[in-house]
This record gives structure tokens, C-alpha cells and sequence, in this order.
């Protein structure tokens, strides 16, 4: 497991235990996203808070919109818009 | 005038409002229903019912038999809809939950206010709507059904079945949105496919397919949401329509994609002047020749940045509070705008209110909880983009200086999330050292 999967998981966790305080379900490379319960605000605030904690967003920096359905979908596309420096 | 019972395009005994849970209502039904002996042609009723097809039963059965109904949203606390029942002048509550108040306006469940008694020639009645905010006590926007089915497009009624349009009802039905999907698949021929929207999204989209749903209308949120569910792709969308949020275009871009054969639809609506427009072009705004000739009658001006909006039927402007309408009878709308080239964009809201994927959230308010926390100093509220649900909310607070960063950051949310919707608690909270002020000594906005 990488370092950028690695802040993913650890910044899903923190914004679960804020959203729902509990423990954060495992994320399995084919989980679906939307299955694990975080609604659109809690995942806005997911995205969001991996901007403050990476320093990016690739939603924001890709041309065209793409929306993961699976939980290595989205670390996928975290790793492809990942700043070289 | 003829009522929105008379208006129903389909008056056979095929069901044209289906439920997911087997419950149909058919259109020979709907056009024959009456009120009870009680009900006056004075009679001022509000409206708080959770199923939509009761909404669309009550609807059928007071058009043009009463002199006003008042649209309320079941989400709504029971207080806030009693004063906004009071506001409108209505003596009777139509509801499925509501405690009979003390002292209060009486309530009636829906079985109660249906009969068989029918005016020959409908009243025009009033369909007061209110506006969405989750601060405050909303305010009371007064229509017509000619008012509100303007734009709706007659598809005619053509009997072969597999053409009739299936709108899918994601909205509340007694919200600007949800009532425009009610009155366009009824009045405009077709059939609306009611499902149950508690269940999670993927179980909505399955049912959504199930009933053979082909027109779709969501927030921009909602519909970004939707493209994260696998099962999206069995939906046969033939139209597609975005509305209650400013609709991007990677969003535009990704609904034509996943959805190609489908005609692609962004709504602009404004409360304030009670009308709105789409956009067919699959483009982010509207083009600038909608200045000169706008769809649907209504004209259009830009003044310092901000939106104006003619409506075509004078009189139905409603004379709210805080709303500017200037000699020629122009209503500012408080949409901020951007010319670029040939294109108006939309930039946000003027007073800074924030759209989170549909929720209207004010500043000021979250301010204002914010500012009760011990340690907080100075505290400003703004929006950030969000590729999920357009806008988020973002605290800066300037702290005493004997505050504790951490204990404070903590408080701030356990406060905000007591005393707060939700999406109004500030996502992000930033620490600052300081604030610019303006020459009033307030904290200077910029909108988002």
C-alpha cells in the first residue's frame, strides 16, 4: 500500500468518525463509494479535506468530470493527478 | 381558466402516477375528484403531506374550488408551518402528521377535505409556494397554475405507450422543482413515476429503471451523485434536466456523456421573480442574445453584474420584503453574472448566500453560532467550490489570544452541529490572524 493510499484511508477515517462517530468501514479496492453510507455532503467534505491534507484536487484540475464508483477507481485517479513535485 | 384537474392530459383509466409500492392513481380519477361539503370556495388551505400522491390528489381536488392553497414541504418543523399558515391566511391544515395545536389553525387529514362537490367554473385559485433556506422562517411566494405551467411542454397524447414520457420524481413534490416535474408529466402528458427517496441512491436508480423512467430532472449534486452508482446505465434517459443549483459545465459535460441520447435541459429559476428559463444547448449559462429574446416570454437585463428578470404576466411579482423591482417592473434577482464573449455565466449569489447541492445556507447565520463560542474573536463564513455538491462552507476565525487552537476548532463544530442544518456547519475551519474591514468597520464579503 502506498503513502497516497495510505492519507486517502486515513482522511475517509477522520471525516467518517466527524459524520457518523464510528468507526470507518474497510475500504476493499472494489468497494463501491456510494454503498459505504457517506452521502454527498460527506463525501464533498471527504474531497474537500483531502485538498486541505494533499494540496490538490484532481476533480477540480481534470478538463473532464469523472466520478469513481469504486474505491480504487478514486485512488487511481488521486495517483494520476498527483503533483510530480 | 380551467383547473389543474381539467388539465390532465390523460383522462382514461390507465394509472399516470405510480408508486414503488404498487399504488397508482389513474386519470379518470384524478379529473372527477371533488371536495368535501365543508370546503368553501373562501377557503384558504395549506398543504402538508409527505406522499406524493396524495399532494397530487389534493391539488386535483382544491384547483379552482378554493381561493388559495398553500404549498408546504413535510420536512418543515411544525411551528415554522403554522406561522406561514397564518401568514397566508389559511383556517384549515391538510396533513398526514400534524398534531391537532392548541389554539393553533385546525388540521384535517387529507380523507376528510375529498368529496364529491365541484364548482362548474373553477376559481383562480392562488398556489402559494415558499421559498427554501434553512435559516429562518422561509417566505411565501404567490402563483398561479398558469403562473407555474408556463413552461411546461405539451407532448400531446398519443396513445402508443412506449413514447409517453415516465418523469422520475426525485424532489419534494411541494417545491418549486418537484411541482414543475408533477405539472409537466401530468398537464404535459405523461406519466409520473413516484419512488421511495429514503432508500439508498442505487436502490432509487434500480426503481427509477424499473418503471421504465425516460425524463429525469435533479440538482447538478444530485446528478454527479447519480454517475457514481453502477447501476446508472440502466436508465434510458431520453431527457435530462438540471436544476435548483448553477449546473457547470464538466457536470453538463459528464450527465451528456453518460446519458447520450438524451436531450440535455439547465433550468435557471428565480424565487424572487417567480419565473425561470432553460437551456438546450448543453452549455454552461445562457447565450447573451437571451438578452434581447429570452425563452418563455421573459425579458432580460444585466445592471452592475446582477440579473434582472421581466416576468411576462404582471402582477404576480411578488411584493416580498428586501426584493427591488424597478420602474419598468424588472425584479432583481441576486444572481451575480459574468459576459464573456457570447455566453452569461452565473457567479453566485450577491447577499453571498451559499447553495449547497440545493440547501440555501446564510452567512450570517452560521456567523452568528460561531460567534457564541468562547474564544472566537472575529469569525467569517464564505463558500468554497466543491466538485461534489457545488459550494461548501468555510469558517475563518481569528482567535482571543489565550485560546486553545484545538479545544476551540472542537467546540465550534460540537456548537455548529447542535445548533445548525447539517450543511450549514462549516466543513473547513481555518485559523486566521486577522480580517480586512471596510470604512463601517464590517468584515468585507466577497460572494461565492
Amino acid at each position: 500500500m502506498n503513502k497516497l493510499e495510505d492519507d486517502i484511508r486515513r482522511v475517509f477515517a477522520e471525516v467518517w468518525a466527524l459524520e457518523k462517530g464510528s468507526e470507518a468501514p474497510a475500504l476493499m479496492p472494489n468497494t463501491i463509494l456510494l454503498e459505504t453510507g457517506l452521502d454527498s455532503l460527506g463525501f464533498a467534505i471527504f474531497v474537500s479535506s483531502l485538498d486541505e491534507a494533499l494540496g490538490y484536487d484532481p476533480f477540480t484540475l481534470s478538463e473532464d468530470a469523472f466520478y469513481p464508483q469504486t474505491f480504487a477507481e478514486f485512488v487511481a485517479f488521486y495517483e494520476r493527478y498527483r503533483p510530480n513535485t | 381558466m380551467t383547473s389543474f384537474a381539467q388539465q390532465i392530459a390523460f383522462g382514461g383509466s390507465n394509472p399516470i402516477v405510480t408508486s414503488d409500492d404498487g399504488r397508482i392513481l389513474d386519470g379518470l380519477s384524478l379529473r372527477n375528484i371533488g371536495v368535501a361539503q365543508g370546503v368553501k370556495p373562501n377557503s384558504r388551505i395549506a398543504l402538508k403531506l409527505d406522499d406524493p400522491l396524495d399532494i397530487v390528489s389534493a391539488l386535483a381536488a382544491l384547483d379552482g374550488q378554493v381561493e388559495a392553497i398553500l404549498l408546504l414541504s413535510h420536512a418543515l418543523a411544525p411551528e415554522t408551518a403554522q406561522i406561514l399558515a397564518r401568514t397566508a391566511g389559511c383556517s384549515l391544515f391538510v396533513s398526514d402528521m400534524m398534531p391537532e395545536p392548541e389554539g393553533g389553525i385546525a388540521v384535517k387529514r387529507l380523507e376528510a377535505v375529498l368529496g364529491s362537490h365541484r364548482r362548474e367554473i373553477p376559481l383562480l385559485t392562488e398556489w402559494l409556494m415558499t421559498t427554501s433556506g434553512t435559516t429562518g422562517i422561509p417566505k411565501i411566494v404567490p402563483h398561479t397554475l398558469r403562473s407555474l405551467t408556463r413552461s411546461v411542454y405539451r407532448f400531446g397524447t398519443s396513445t402508443d405507450q412506449a413514447s409517453t414520457p415516465v418523469w422520475g420524481m426525485l424532489y419534494d413534490a411541494t417545491r418549486f422543482a418537484g411541482l414543475q416535474v408533477v405539472l409537466q408529466a401530468l398537464i404535459g402528458g405523461g406519466r409520473l413515476a413516484v419512488i421511495d427517496t429514503t432508500m439508498p441512491l442505487a436502490d432509487q436508480v434500480s426503481a427509477l429503471a424499473d418503471h421504465g423512467c425516460t425524463h429525469l430532472s435533479a440538482t447538478p449534486t444530485l446528478w454527479r451523485r447519480l454517475m457514481m452508482v453502477p447501476a446508472h446505465g440502466r436508465l434510458s434517459l431520453r431527457q435530462v434536466t438540471l436544476g435548483g443549483e448553477i449546473a457547470d459545465q464538466p457536470t453538463l459535460n459528464a450527465v451528456r456523456a453518460a446519458f447520450p441520447a438524451a436531450r440535455l435541459s439547465h433550468i435557471y429559476a428565480s424565487t424572487e421573480a417567480g419565473v425561470g428559463f432553460s437551456v438546450t444547448d448543453g452549455l454552461a449559462g445562457f447565450p447573451l442574445t437571451y438578452l434581447d429574446k429570452a425563452p418563455g416570454n421573459v425579458r432580460l437585463k444585466i445592471e452592475e453584474g446582477v440579473l434582472w428578470l421581466l416576468p411576462p404576466v404582471t402582477g404576480l411579482v411578488p411584493s416580498l420584503p428586501g426584493i427591488e423591482v424597478d420602474d419598468a417592473g424588472f425584479v432583481r434577482s441576486g444572481d451575480r453574472v459574468l459576459v464573456e464573449g457570447e455566453r452569461v455565466t452565473f457567479l453566485g449569489r450577491e447577499n453571498g448566500l451559499i447553495n449547497i447541492g440545493g440547501v440555501k445556507v446564510y452567512p450570517e447565520a452560521v456567523e452568528a453560532v460561531v460567534k457564541t463560542v468562547p474564544g472566537v474573536a472575529l469569525v467569517k463564513v464564505s463558500a468554497k467550490r466543491s466538485p461534489v455538491t457545488g459550494a461548501l462552507v468555510v469558517a475563518e476565525v481569528q482567535l482571543d489570544t489565550e485560546a486553545d487552537p484545538d479545544a476551540t476548532r472542537r467546540m465550534i463544530q460540537d456548537t455548529c452541529r447542535a445548533r445548525l442544518d447539517r450543511e450549514a456547519v462549516p466543513a473547513i475551519i481555518r485559523f486566521v490572524a486577522g480580517f480586512t474591514t471596510n470604512a463601517a468597520g464590517k468584515l468585507v464579503r466577497t460572494g461565492g
